[in-house]
């Protein structure tokens, strides 16, 4: 999978957890999923299991311990999944 | 000397706190090892399976671990820019039941990477769990509050919960000048007549319920 594509499944994963629509539809690469997605932070360890699920990897505690902007959650996604 | 100047010049002066609305949380997703393997070190699944007088149900003592390493990473956050939330990077290390007329799960937890044992005191009362730290133990300096708000919307939590701090701080300080903005690392920073008051803040929200904590020496 390409960044891109990864990026339009992750939106999907993030869609329960962002209460602001409009700003999920315009992230990039720099968005960081709490100061600007304002997920709750009692919702991050579900984002990990979804995208475990969504892209059928391993997530493991390190790796998810870099999961704070949209790039760096591609950056460990693409790393898993090619 | 007031307050507030006693405490600008005393080091490391920082505070942190969380809060849990606990029935928003699905037990039977919470109790997965996937899930609790992410927030709990193996000492801190020990800690629970061999404490019996804790009286707490596994889902709730899961959050209760949350809350108060979610406060340990606001309080060090504050000391160490650039520090990201890692929950495996924090374990509680102590951690006694309320006792007698005392309301509060207390003890002690850590960044294991850097910090100092901070202490903690936690309360669960009508399904609201809330969780603040200090180098302290006898919190003697931090003030904390906490209630219900009429809706769950981030725009509503985060203008409820500085109205909040902001009231009670303009009592205490007798000053009507005051702001809360955040810094570039997310920290909530008062302002007194647009300038840094050494005064930390912590705010927290969760559905409709709104917390803070500050420190201001009595």
């Amino acid at each position: 999978m390409d960044r891109r594509a990864i990026l339009e499944e992750l939106k999907k994963v993030l869609e329960p957890y962002t209460e602001n629509k409009e700003l999920l539809r315009n992230i990039n690469e720099q968005t960081d999923l709490v100061k600007d997605l304002k997920i709750n932070s009692s919702n991050l360890v579900d984002v990990i299991i979804d995208a475990e699920a969504k892209y059928n990897i391993e997530i493991d505690f390190d790796s998810s311990e870099k999961m704070i902007t949209i790039g760096s959650c591609i950056d460990v996604i693409s790393q898993k999944t090619n | 000397m007031s307050g507030y100047h006693r405490l600008a010049v005393r080091e490391m002066a920082s505070t942190g706190n969380d809060l849990v609305f606990l029935p928003a949380t699905r037990c039977e997703k919470t109790c997965r090892p996937r899930f609790y393997s992410r927030i709990l070190t193996a000492a801190e699944q020990q800690l629970h399976a061999r404490n019996d007088s804790l009286d707490l149900p596994f889902d709730h003592y899961i959050w209760l671990c949350w809350s108060i390493k979610e406060s340990v990473y606001k309080y060090e956050k504050r000391l160490h820019a650039g520090l990201s939330f890692a929950p495996l990077q924090i374990e509680v290390q102590q951690l006694m039941p309320p006792a007698g007329a005392e309301e509060f799960y207390q003890g002690t937890a850590r960044l294991l990477t850097a910090g100092m044992p901070l202490y903690f005191q936690s309360h669960i009362r009508d399904g609201v769990l809330m969780t603040m730290v200090s180098e302290d133990r006898s919190f003697a300096d931090t003030r904390w509050g906490c209630r219900p708000i009429g809706s769950s919307a981030y725009a509503d939590q985060s203008a409820a919960v500085r109205a909040l701090v902001l009231t009670e701080l303009q009592t205490l300080l007798s000053r009507t000048d005051l702001q809360l903005q955040k810094n570039a690392d997310d920290c909530p920073v008062l302002l007194g007549g647009g300038q840094p008051l050494a005064i930390p803040v912590s705010l927290a929200h969760h559905e409709n319920w709104v917390a803070y904590s500050f420190r201001y020496p009595l």
